[in-house]
This record gives structure tokens, C-alpha cells and sequence, in this order.
């Protein structure tokens, strides 16, 4: 590390400097900026190559796939997650080397100030002297605009070596606490002094134009970041991605998505309905509805019963019976039970739009295009990933490309492959009766358990324990959990290829929640139903009541109110809305804790064993029986899919729930993400999730329509409650929408309606569109096909071109060889005439032998 | 280092060198500092062990191969130029340099790009990925999982699906074929710093 070797190469420098400067100076501008922004980072950092080869892999990432963030993140977990598979000794390896890569320069520099130390203090010093000399150049006070020609040069070249220095700085062998200073000095300068550089007159717009453009980049760069920054958990997601493939994080985008579309419906309920009523609507306890009923007040605030949803809870603006059936509240006339109807069916129609929406972009994506006819070559030129660097993501890479050979062998073999129909037959009936039995029997327990406990919410559910108070909850948490296991039992008699294996899975579990939902349902309007007998005694007793109060209290005024009775003790029927939106609830809490707990245990609590128990074991359990869990994503996805099923039925009666649901997606996001990364370990199977997205909307779309199916009925159908809810008196709750147009609306606009409404037209309106559909439908099926005729005919077109080659180039080949052969008859021949004739025969005749 | 390094660089070098691979000049330096950090052996060349040294390429089934696309037929060590100019074929392509120069196709072109590839894949340098070959490339990305047969038959599909002409081997414009659709402007493209 001669000092006399810097000086030239900064001498040197310079001079290079100013030529590019010269040429052009905005690039200067935009290289300084960049790499004053690299040497910022700098200073966090010790180990600056490290923090800068990051950001060079960044920005690579910025352009490529996502995956390529792999190196990046991985390097940062590599260690603990090596160390867990036990591939210590490799691991620590690379560990080494890498080290020895980032720090080389760090170790450099400390070795040449060292040697500065050693070799002589004075020369150290003497740089320093020179440096300082540098900097007093630079410090020279310029006024920018009254410049000679001289000075102006004198300025560019100071400039320019400081902006020399700013590239430079960190391969110099100084100390950190020398660096940071002298760049901070050089940049100000720099800075400064920059724009005195323009030629001739416009040397201030100039000037300034540097700023602004200096300024405006930097602002883009800023949004890009910020724009990065503001999706929600994008850095999550993508690090998940990157240890786990996209099919795991397709159920996180999946997740978030959710997210988006729970935060509509809970805006929608919360702002039009829920804060409406509680600003403007009657105070609690003006009247019975809204009041805590006189023998559950002394109860009503514990916390056994607030955590049933009883109590107080029950009382509030979270369910529908504390709704008023006022026509207008507060001084906004706020129409209440108008908005509460129409939110009601604006969240529906708001999620099928939403659903079926995304349906229709995800189909144009993944529609049309050959991108079938070089799989395999693909595959093979294109698989790896350039920029992974760490190796255990490499050892991902590995895995996940061989899988997709063998999947694409596997697929190969299927389309080909008719090995004993009958037996494969018979196994897959069996299968399905199975699984049908297992259905029905779970179905069958469900309903026998709900029956069960509404025995024992007639008989009191003080005298019963905690297990006949959950039992219908349990159990269908129980059959979520266990009957899944069971599918996949059976499912390996069928012998089906992965993927449609994975699909008849889904199905499976499907058709097993949706049971299970809908026995719950059928034994909820069984509920129903009885608590509507209820109300009609209370309703026979509410009269006997009433005549009771004003015989008994004001005899003689009966105009009087009874407003003398306190609203606690009102009789009131059983208001079986809010029941129902109880179940809701309570079935969603324990679902989400049953979720949590099977988290809890299941992942975490198994990977703690298995991590620690493994040192004393006999056996090694992180590759042999226990190991780590695998994220279930079907399983996760379905789960998602049928609590969102449950927040659209349950709604209408509890407007709390999607608050309750977006409280639980959000703990969800985190509480996965962070059991993901730190418990579970990739998948072996690795699956294309881009193909399966939509089938996950399918299932959604059935299950929004499933769930509105029982919500619809129960509107349309059954009337409301007689004393709670905002309907009550009306004989059905559709009824608010024609009162508004009676009393909202001009005469003429109510006619209008009721013309519109008339069957008469709205039988063929609904005739044209089936109409219309089916024409759609049909026009869509034969593009389609016309489609698929054209691709057939591509590819038929491209083998017959193959083939023809083949045999030109094959014929070439045969004449070629043939006029060899015959050349060297000929010349036998000639060579042979002179000795034998026989000989020559002979010859001929091999030459025939040889020919054909 | 930096200093030292970029001192080693004559101005003519550079000129030259930008004139040949279109890198701008801080690039250059940037690069020659990287150069150098590179070059263990501190004999202004890189030899092959100084490649693998880079964890990326340690990793990579194919590193062995993108090293030797870095040295000339028959030699072990690559000078700065030529580390230049093998690097030039990942510089991005620029809007405003497409229809600038259309004589001289410059190195960071999409079919200069795809010979980089295709001559990854070409061991022998016959101007032909053979079945051979193709199965010494599978063999390096999939390890030992899968059986030779399998293997086999994946380079033949391969080869089914590539080959047009039908010498049961991959040419170039077989090669430049299949990946049509590949975005491989885009994707064989590093951001260099500036």
C-alpha cells in the first residue's frame, strides 16, 4: 500500500474525471446521486460491500422474478434453518466463504492501516496533510456568478474531484470515523457548487434545472418505494414466497385479498348501521329492546356470560334485536331500517360482484396462448434461478425442478398408461362410498348433537358443565379437523394424479363443511321455529300483561303511558334474530380458536419438540416420524373460504361480524406468517398455485351463494320478531323498501315501481337474460373450440414439416452413402477388370448386397 | 481499493472498452474494482477458481459452465476485456441505442444474449445441443432423484418437441425457436450500477 501509488491513481482520476464530466455532465449528476445514496447506507453498516452488493442484488431483483429475493432473505435465515435440517458442517462452510467475501474489503482496509501504522507514522500523516490540502482547495470560498474563466475551471476540477472522491471513498483505507465526515463534506459541496457549472448565460436556469431533475428523481424513486410500502404485508408475503413457493403464498395473497373485501363489508356496516344507531338512535335503556331484562341484570356484566355473548352484549348495538323500528333517527332523519336492510343486501350483492369479477380476470389470464408446445424444453433451459446464492434455497431449487420433471413425467405416463380399468374402477367406487359414509355419519352427528343441546338449553344450561354447553361447537370443530385425515386415507385407493387427487380432496372436505354447515342451519330453524311458538305465548301473555298494568296501576286513566314502568321489566318476546346472530358469533370465535389452538400444538409445539427432543432421542425425528409440519394450504384455504361463508349468512343478524372477521384475518396474517416462517418446512410437493386460484373463487362463489341461500329464506320468508330488531311490526321484513317508496317518494315514482314489479314483466325480463346467457355461453364454447381446431391444426402442421425433413434429410443421407458405395464399386471394378473378370462379378453383387 | 484499482486502468482502456461493450464509464471503473476484488491471485487476470469464489455461481448446476463462458477456448485466465465483453451480453438494451448503430450488432443484443445461452448448453461447441449433452445438463440440475431412464426420456421430448429439421439434435435457430416468447431481453439482463 505505497501512499505514493494513491496519489497518482487520485491524479489520475481526475483527469479521467474530467473528460467524462465534459461530455456529459448530467450523468455525473444522476451517478453521484446514486452513489451518494449507496455510501448513505454505508453508514450503517460497517461491513459496507455487504450492504452494497445487497442493494445490487436488489435492484437486479427489482427487474426479475420475485423468487430472485430468495439469496437476499435467505441469507438472513439460512443459518437457523441449515442448522435445523442438520446440514451443520456444509452450512458452516459457505457461512465461512461468504464471510470472507463481505469482509475482504474490511480486512483489507484494516490491514493497509496496519501497514500505514508500521511503515512510518509520517507518511500517514503526510496523506492526511494532503488530503486536508484538498480540502482547503475545495473550501475556497466561490461566488458563484461573478466567476473568470480561470476560477470557473479551477471550480469544475475541484468539483469533479469531489465528486471523484464521493466514487472512491470506500475502497480508501481510512477509518470509518475519517470516511463519514469527508463525504458528508464532499457531497454538500458538490452540491453546492454543481450547478455554478453551466455554460455561458443560462448558468442559473441551468442550474436550478439540475436541481429539479436531481430533485424529481429522487421522488420517483421515493413513490416507487412508498407505492411498494403501502401494499399491505407485500414483504411478508414475498418472503414467504421465497422460502415456500407461490403456492403457499398464494394462500397468503388469498388471505389478504379477504382482508380487502372484509373491510369493505365491515365499513359498510359500521358506518351505515352500527354508528348511525349508536350516535343518533334512542340512549340504552330508553326502551325494553335496548335494557337489560330485570332478572339478567345482576349477571349481565360477567364475564362468563359477556363471553357467550349474553348480557350486555346481547344488549348493545352488536346484534339486531337492539335495533329501533323508528322510521327516521337524529337530526339527519337518518332512515334506519331502510339503510339496515339495504346494507344487508348491498354486502351480498357487493361480494358476488367482487367474486365473480375476479372469476372472469383470473379465466383471461390464464386463457389462450400455446405455451404448452415446449414444456419440456422450458423446463430445461429455463428453470434455474440465476441470482439464488444461498444454499438452501438452492437445495429448494433443486427440489422443486426435479419434482416439476417428475410431475411432467407422471403426466406423460397418465395420458398413456391403462393398466387393470376394472380394478382401478372398483377401488374408486369403494372410495366414494366411503367417503359418503363418512359424510353421512358426520352429518348424522351433528345433527344429533344439536338436538342434544337444545334439550338442554329448554331444560337450563346452568345444570350442565362446560362440554354441554360447547358440544355442538366441538364437534364440529372435531369433524373439520379429523375427517380431512380420513379423506386422505381413503383417497390413496384411487390411484389419481396428483393434482386431480388434490382436487377431489378439496371436494371432499367441501362437501363435508358444507354438510356440516348446513345441518347446523336446519337444526337452527328448528331453533327458530320453536322460538317463535315462544313468542306467541309472550305475545298472548304481553296483552294479559298490559290490561294487568292499567288495572292494576291507573285504573281510571288508561290514556296514560306506561311509561311509569321501568323498561327492564317489560315482558319481551324471545327475539329469535338476535339468537341466531349469536350462534353466528359464537360459532365463529370458536372456530377461530380452534384454529389457533391447532396452530399452537400442531406446528409450534411439534416443532419445539422435535427441535430440541432431537438430541436425545433414539431416532432422528426431524427426518424420521414426527419432522416438521408442512402448511396445509387446501386445508387453510377451505377453512378461510367457510368463515367468509358464515360472515355472509350470519350478517344480517349480527352486524359485529365482519368487524369480528377482519379482527381475525388480521391476528391470522401475523400469527401465520410468523407460524410459517418459523415452523413449518417446504412443501415436498410442490404445485402449480396459479392454476388451482380459481378454483378457490369457485368454491368461494358456491359457498356466497349457499350462504345467501338460508339468509334469503329466512328475510323473505319467516316475519320478524314483534318486539326487537328494526322491522318489528312489520309482517315481513322486505315491507321497509315499499314503505319508503310510499312515504319517501313521489306518488307517480311508487306506480312506476309497482308496474316494474309486476310479474307480468318480470317474467320475461328474466327470460331474456337466461336467454341472453345461454347465447353468450354457446358464442363462448365455439371459440373455444374454433381454438383448440387451430392449435391441433398448428401443431399437426408443425409434425408433418418434422417428418418431412426426417425423410429429405434421411434420403439425402441414403443417396449420398449410395453414390459413395457405388464410387467405390466402380473403382473396385475398374481395378479388378484387369485381373479377373469373375472377381468383378462378385463384386457387383456385394455392391448390390450393400446397397439395398 | 478502489482508487488503486481504477488507477490500474488506462484512459485509452476505457474509451476502448466502452466502445466496444457500450458500458458507461463509471460502470467501468465500478466494474474493475469488482474486477479486482475478484482477483485473488493479484495478477490483474481471474482464473477459474476466482469464479467460483462467488456464491452464486457455487451453487449454480450450470456455474461450471457460465465460468467458461467467461474464457476463451483453451486459456485459464480472462483479462479485464474480456471479462468486459463476456459481461456486456447481460448489459439491459436501451430504448434510445435500438435503432442507433444497425450495422455493427452490439453485444447485449436478444440473439447475442441467446448464443450466451445456447452456448451454456453446447459442451462440445459444435454449434448443436445433442441428446448427450442435454442429458449431462439434466444430470447436473436434478442431482441423483430421478433414474437415467427418465432422465432419457426427458431429453428425448426435448428434443421432440425443439427439433424441426430432424437431425435429432437442437440447433441454434431451433434454440432461438423455442424461446420466442421468452422475454429474453429482460430476463438476461442485470442492472448494472452507474
Amino acid at each position: 500500500m505505497g501512499q505514493t501509488q494513491i496519489s497518482t491513481g487520485n491524479e489520475g482520476q481526475v483527469t479521467i474525471y474530467c473528460i467524462d464530466t465534459d461530455g456529459d455532465s448530467h450523468g455525473g449528476g444522476q451517478e453521484m446521486e446514486r452513489e451518494s445514496k449507496n455510501q448513505k447506507e454505508k453508514k450503517t453498516e460497517k461491513g459496507g460491500a455487504t450492504r452494497s452488493r445487497r442493494r445490487r442484488s436488489e435492484e437486479r431483483s427489482e427487474e426479475r422474478s420475485e423468487s430472485s429475493r430468495d439469496g437476499r432473505k435467505d441469507r438472513r435465515r439460512g443459518g437457523k434453518e441449515g442448522r435445523r435440517r442438520g446440514r451443520q458442517g456444509k452450512e458452516e462452510e459457505i457461512k465461512k466463504d461468504r464471510k470472507n467475501n463481505k469482509n475482504e474489503k474490511a480486512k483489507k482496509q484494516l490491514e493497509s492501516n496496519t501497514n500505514h501504522s508500521k511503515s512510518s507514522s509520517s507518511s500517514s500523516s503526510s496523506e492526511e496533510e494532503e488530503e486536508g490540502e484538498k480540502e482547503k482547495v475545495g473550501d475556497e470560498e466561490f461566488v458563484v456568478g461573478s466567476l473568470s474563466p480561470e476560477e470557473l475551471e479551477r471550480l469544475k476540477e475541484a468539483v469533479d474531484e469531489r465528486k471523484k472522491l464521493i466514487t472512491t471513498l470506500r475502497g480508501k483505507p481510512w477509518p470509518m470515523r475519517k470516511k463519514l465526515p469527508t463525504l458528508r463534506e464532499s457531497q454538500l459541496f458538490v452540491e453546492k457548487y454543481e450547478g455554478a457549472l453551466g455554460k455561458g448565460r443560462g448558468r442559473k436556469l441551468y442550474a436550478y434545472k439540475v436541481m429539479m431533475r436531481k430533485k424529481w428523481m429522487k421522488f420517483e424513486r421515493d413513490l416507487e418505494n412508498f407505492k411498494t410500502a403501502c401494499i399491505p404485508w407485500e414483504m411478508k408475503i414475498k418472503e414467504i414466497e421465497s422460502h415456500f413457493g407461490s403456492s403457499v403464498a398464494s394462500y397468503f395473497i388469498f388471505l389478504r385479498w379477504m382482508y380487502g373485501i372484509n373491510m369493505i363489508l365491515f365499513s359498510l356496516t359500521f358506518g351505515l348501521v352500527m354508528v348511525p344507531e349508536a350516535l343518533m338512535g334512542r340512549p340504552y335503556g330508553s326502551i325494553p329492546r335496548k335494557t337489560v331484562p330485570r332478572e339478567e341484570q345482576a349477571s349481565a356484566m360477567d364475564f362468563a356470560v359477556l363471553w357467550d355473548w349474553g348480557g350486555y352484549a346481547k344488549y348493545s348495538v352488536l346484534f339486531y334485536g337492539y335495533y329501533n323500528n323508528q322510521r327516521a333517527v337524529g337530526w339527519l332523519k337518518f332512515r334506519m331500517p331502510l339503510s339496515y336492510f339495504l346494507v344487508g343486501v348491498g354486502t351480498v350483492a357487493y361480494s358476488y360482484m367482487v367474486v365473480i369479477r375476479t372469476m372472469a380476470r383470473n379465466a383471461k389470464e390464464d386463457g389462450g396462448g400455446d405455451d404448452t408446445s415446449f414444456n419440456f424444453s422450458w423446463k430445461i433451459f429455463t428453470s434455474w434461478d440465476y441470482l439464488i446464492g444461498n444454499p438452501e434455497t438452492a437445495d429448494n431449487k433443486f427440489a422443486s425442478i426435479t419434482t416439476s420433471f417428475k410431475e411432467a413425467i407422471v403426466e406423460e405416463q397418465e395420458s398413456r398408461k391403462d393398466d387393470n380399468i376394472h380394478l382401478t374402477r372398483f377401488l374408486r367406487v369403494l372410495a366414494n362410498f366411503l367417503v359418503l359414509c363418512c359424510l353421512a355419519g358426520s352429518g348424522y352427528l351433528i345433527y344429533f348433537v344439536v338436538r342434544r343441546s337444545q334439550k338442554f338449553a329448554l331444560e337450563g344450561l346452568d345444570n350442565y358443565g362446560w362440554w354441554e354447553r360447547n358440544e355442538v361447537n366441538m364437534v364440529m370443530s372435531l369433524l373439520g379437523m379429523f375427517c380431512p385425515m380420513l379423506f386422505d386415507v381413503i383417497s390413496a385407493l384411487e390411484n389419481y394424479h396428483p393434482r386431480i387427487a388434490l382436487q377431489w380432496q378439496l371436494g371432499r372436505i367441501f362437501a363435508l363443511f358444507l354438510g356440516n354447515l348446513y345441518t347446523f342451519i336446519i337444526a337452527l330453524m328448528d331453533q327458530i321455529n320453536l322460538k317463535r311458538a315462544e313468542e306467541e305465548i309472550v305475545k298472548f301473555n304481553m296483552t294479559a300483561w298490559q290490561a294487568n298494568l292499567y288495572n292494576g296501576t291507573i285504573p281510571e286513566n288508561s290514556t296514560a303511558p306506561p311509561i311509569t314502568v321501568d323498561p327492564a321489566d317489560v315482558p319481551r318476546g324471545p327475539c329469535w334474530e338476535t339468537m341466531v346472530g349469536q350462534e353466528f358469533v359464537r360459532l365463529i370465535i370458536s372456530d377461530t380458536m380452534t384454529t389457533y389452538i391447532t396452530l399452537l400444538i400442531g406446528d409450534f409445539l411439534r416443532a419445539v419438540l422435535v427441535r430440541f427432543l432431537n438430541h436425545c432421542w433414539c431416532w432422528d425425528l426431524e427426518y424420521g416420524f414426527p419432522s416438521y409440519s408442512e402448511f396445509d394450504v387446501s386445508g387453510n384455504v377451505l377453512g378461510l373460504i367457510f368463515n367468509q361463508g358464515m360472515i355472509w349468512m350470519g350478517a344480517f343478524y349480527a352486524p359485529c361480524l365482519p368487524a369480528l372477521n377482519l379482527l381475525r384475518l388480521h391476528v391470522s396474517m401475523y400469527l401465520q406468517c410468523w407460524a410459517v416462517m418459523c415452523c413449518n418446512v417446504p412443501q415436498e410437493r410442490v404445485f402449480k398455485a396459479s392454476g388451482s386460484n380459481n378454483f378457490y373463487m369457485a368454491m368461494l362463489l358456491v359457498i356466497l351463494f349457499l350462504s345467501t341461500l338460508p339468509a334469503i329464506y329466512t328475510i323473505v320468508s319467516i316475519p320478524p320478531s314483534f318486539d326487537c330488531g328494526p322491522f318489528s311490526g312489520k309482517s315481513r321484513m322486505f315491507d321497509v323498501i315499499q314503505e319508503t317508496l310510499e312515504s319517501d317518494f313521489p306518488a307517480w315514482f311508487g306506480k312506476v315501481f309497482s308496474y316494474a314489479s309486476n310479474p307480468g314483466l318480470v317474467l320475461p325480463f328474466l327470460l331474456l337474460m337466461v336467454l341472453a346467457i345461454y347465447y353468450l355461453h354457446s358464442t363462448s364454447k365455439t371459440y373455444k373450440h374454433a381454438n383448440l381446431e387451430l392449435k391441433k391444426k398448428l401443431q399437426a402442421q408443425s409434425e408433418e414439416n418434422k417428418k418431412k425433413n426426417k425423410l429429405a434429410a434421411q434420403k439425402a443421407a441414403n443417396d449420398l452413402e449410395q453414390a459413395k458405395i457405388m464410387a467405390a464399386a466402380e473403382q473396385q471394378e475398374k481395378e479388378e477388370k484387369q485381373t479377373n473378370n469373375n472377381a468383378s462379378r462378385r463384386g457387383e453383387e456385394r455392391v448390390i448386397a450393400i446397397a439395398f | 481499493m478502489g482508487s488503486r484499482a481504477s488507477s490500474l486502468l488506462r484512459e485509452e482502456d476505457i474509451e476502448e472498452i466502452k466502445k466496444e461493450t457500450g458500458f458507461s464509464h463509471s460502470q467501468i471503473t465500478r466494474l474493475y474494482s469488482r474486477f479486482h476484488s475478484l482477483d485473488k491471485g493479484e495478477n490483474g487476470a481471474l482464473s477459474r477458481e476466482d469464479f467460483q469464489r462467488i456464491p452464486e455461481l457455487a451453487i449454480n448446476p450450470l456455474g461450471d459452465r457460465i465460468i467458461n463462458a467467461f474464457f476463451p477456448e483453451g486459456e485459464d485466465q480472462v483479462n479485464f476485456r474480456g471479462f468486459m465483453r463476456t459481461l456486456a451480453h447481460f448489459r439491459p438494451v436501451e430504448d434510445n441505442e435500438k435503432n442507433k448503430d444497425p450495422t455493427a450488432e452490439p453485444l447485449n443484443s436478444r440473439n447475442n444474449k441467446l448464443l450466451f445461452a445456447f452456448r451454456l448448453y453446447d459442451l462440445d461447441r459444435d454449434d448443436k445441443i445433442s441428446r448427450d449433452e442435454l442429458l449431462q445438463v439434466l444430470r447436473m440440475m436434478v442431482g441423483v432423484n430421478i433414474s437415467d431412464e427418465q432422465l432419457g426420456s426427458i431429453a428425448d421430448r426435448t428434443i421432440q418437441e425443439a427439433d424441426t429439421n430432424g437431425d435429432m439434435s437442437i440447433s441454434f435457430s431451433e434454440f432461438i425457436k423455442v424461446l420466442e416468447k421468452v422475454d429474453v431481453e429482460q430476463k438476461m439482463s442485470i442492472r448494472f450500477l452507474h
